[in-house]
């Protein structure tokens, strides 16, 4: 199963995989959009740091409340110690140290190290849930346009229901009962995500069953499966890469809000999570919360100009 | 005379018919031919008369809805391919009878290389090693007399010539060794050089490989030169059938006339180029009685009242007109 798996992935990517003058050609057009480029690089930057950045950084979970609430490098702030003896409040100056150069949080932990463990879970969330409601969307829609009739009814029938389904509070419920992991969380957005591609996909796949290369393959007595997989779903790949990349930064998004709410996985650092621990310390501790908000709105922005620009270069009408 | 057991694709009364919201489209409405073995059997008629629709027909290509063969029967070594299932269907289209498109741009993946293309026929219906495969395409492509076939092999359509995307499609066809080649207008889309050679590539397949053809073409030309019987079509149905020979030298059909007329004759200067007036009818609503008689120039009173029954006039010439009655 695994093996036919990957046969079928191999063969889907192989067209741009194997054709370099293809892909080439959709750099050199993507390239003249110059925040794609750097959302690109941006996203580069991101990987890398979520790869190797951890084995730079301090251990994340590192508790030391000697350092508590320490600003960022080239801040200072207040801190009030009330003095038993004198029964006063006494309030001295803390300026932040580039042992911490992010500052840490009200319980001494190392916000740089924190971020950067962050961007690992975020960034696999965004991959892992989007590949999933990808996957599933591109199956639902190439099914649906190829089989038309009344399966096509039933399925996208079904798409509209699941899309006039409040999208969050099906995640809120789903983790509700499923409870607060990480794993259910991916799960749950893959699993109600789907719906958009299923249409954008369907829409592609219904002027490409018309083509005669379909009709050809029939008439060399190709089964369905063999003209779905084989040169339906081949021939709507840069469609698929476009909506993966626009549909990342939702879902990174849906995680953080998921995690702000108090609903995510409290023993994994993701963006949410230490922006929700944040939120109840904006007076004391600002950076807390601000910092992995800062990387959360960096990191769609970039997702988001990527995507443009990988639409507009897919795209053979476009004049640029 | 053993003509029958020599019969390898017989087609009885074939009607196919698609049901859309303005009305019925009768755009096939009664043909009937037989393909010999080793023969090649050109199907000719104006564009619309239903030579594309016989041949998805007889494959069982035709979409429902809208369209369905409300009738008739297509005849394949005992088996009745209008009744066939899906599955029994598949395992004959391409083993057994194999189809050439007209487009060869737009019959091939846009996306895939030729050679996955190829490869891929193949192993639809042959259990082969991949290896296996691509020599065998290799040599394919060589018959058909590609130029650097590993070049080939690996671009994609959009990177080759019109004639070397045909002869691709050909080889394509010929991957599992059919009985019966349907080439739908293969020679239409490519200039006057490369359609000779493409015909010289089908007159081989016949010579080399005893082939079966059914050549569907609005070219008389081409039928004179590549085949053997001729089926010209009007209207949905066959309205005569006979030898290459008789169809040109002797045509009975007014009809038949007419588009042999219309080939321009170089060793003449005149300032117009004869044709029949005329359109083809809507197959929605085909003219009372021969269907034909719009735009005949030799029309009769009866003509549009009663359909011409088929004459035989000989045993190989078949004509459908009241003028032969």
């Amino acid at each position: 199963m695994t093996r036919r798996l990957r046969d079928i992935a191999r063969k889907v990517g192989r067209p741009l995989y194997v054709n370099r003058r293809l892909v080439n050609y959709y750099w050199e057009r993507t390239r003249r959009n110059k925040l794609a480029v750097v959302g690109l690089a941006f996203i580069l930057f991101l990987i890398l740091l979520g790869a190797v950045g951890p084995f730079f950084t301090l251990d994340p979970t590192l508790v030391d409340f000697e350092q508590k609430n320490l600003p960022p490098v080239g801040f200072t702030t207040l801190k009030s110690v009330y003095d038993i003896e004198t029964d006063e409040l006494a309030t001295s100056e803390v300026r932040g140290i580039w042992t911490h150069p992010l500052g840490t949080d009200s319980k001494g932990r190392d916000m740089l190290a924190m971020i950067v463990s962050g961007a690992r879970v975020s960034l696999l969330v965004g991959l892992i849930a989007s590949g999933i409601a990808i996957v599933l969307g591109t199956i639902v829609g190439v099914l649906s346009a190829y089989l038309g009739g009344w399966a096509d009814n039933v399925m996208m029938r079904f798409t509209d229901i699941m899309m006039t389904f409040p999208f969050f509070l099906l995640l809120v419920l789903i983790v509700f009962i499923f409870g607060p992991r990480l794993v259910f969380i991916v799960l749950a957005i893959g699993l109600t995500g789907w719906t958009g591609t299923a249409r954008l996909v369907r829409s592609e796949s219904l002027s490409l069953r018309t083509r005669e290369f379909v009709m050809a393959a029939r008439a060399m007595g190709a089964s369905d499966g063999r003209i779905i997989f084989r040169h339906l779903v081949p021939n709507v790949v840069s469609l698929i890469i476009v909506i993966a990349t626009l549909s990342i930064p939702g879902v990174i998004l849906a995680e953080a809000a998921l995690s702000f709410i108090g609903l995510g996985d409290p023993t994994v650092a993701s963006w949410g999570i230490i922006l929700e621990a944040g939120q109840h310390s904006l007076d004391t501790a600002w950076w807390v919360a601000v910092e992995p908000g800062i990387m959360l709105f960096l990191t769609v922005l970039a997702f988001n100009f990527l995507g443009d620009g990988l639409r507009d270069a897919f795209d053979p009408k476009s004049n640029i | 005379m053993n003509a029958m057991s020599n019969v390898i694709l017989k087609i009885t009364n074939l009607k196919t018919h698609f049901f859309t919201r303005r009305g019925v489209v009768k755009a096939v409405d009664g043909v009937d031919f037989e393909l010999r073995r080793g023969e090649c059997l050109c199907l000719v008629g104006e564009s619309g008369c239903g030579k594309t629709v016989t041949a998805l027909s007889i494959l069982g290509l035709i979409d429902s809805p809208p369209g369905r063969i409300v009738d008739g029967e297509v005849r394949y070594d005992n088996l009745d391919l209008v009744k066939c299932s899906a599955r029994q269907l598949r395992q004959i289209r391409g083993k057994e009878i194999a189809m050439v498109f007209q487009e060869a741009q737009s019959a091939l993946n846009p996306v895939l290389t030729v050679g996955d293309q190829i490869i891929e026929q193949m192993k639809i219906h042959l259990p082969m090693e991949h290896r296996e495969a691509r020599n065998r395409a290799l040599s394919l492509l060589e018959e058909m007399g590609v130029p650097s076939v590993e070049r080939v092999m690996s671009s994609y359509p959009h990177q080759l010539s019109g004639g070397m995307k045909q002869r691709a499609l050909i080889a394509m066809s010929l991957t599992c060794d059919p009985q019966i080649l349907i080439a739908d207008e293969p020679t239409t889309a490519v200039d006057v050089t490369i359609k000779a050679q493409i015909l010289d590539i089908f007159r081989d397949l016949k010579a080399k490989r005893q082939m079966s053809l059914v050549f569907i073409t609005h070219d008389l030309a081409v039928v004179a030169e590549i085949g053997d019987r001729a089926v010209v079509i009007y209207g949905g149905k066959n309205i005569e059938s006979a030898p290459v020979s008789e169809i040109i030298g002797s045509p009975k059909h007014p009809y038949t006339a007419g588009l042999i007329g219309c080939l321009p004759d170089i060793s003449q200067t005149t300032d117009r180029l004869a044709s029949i007036p005329g359109n083809t009818p809507s197959p929605i609503d085909l003219p009372q009685g021969c269907s034909f008689h719009p735009r005949c120039s030799k029309v009769m009173e009866v003509c549009s009242q009663r359909e011409p029954a088929q004459i035989a006039i000989s045993q190989e010439h078949q004509v459908s007109c009241h003028l032969n009655q």
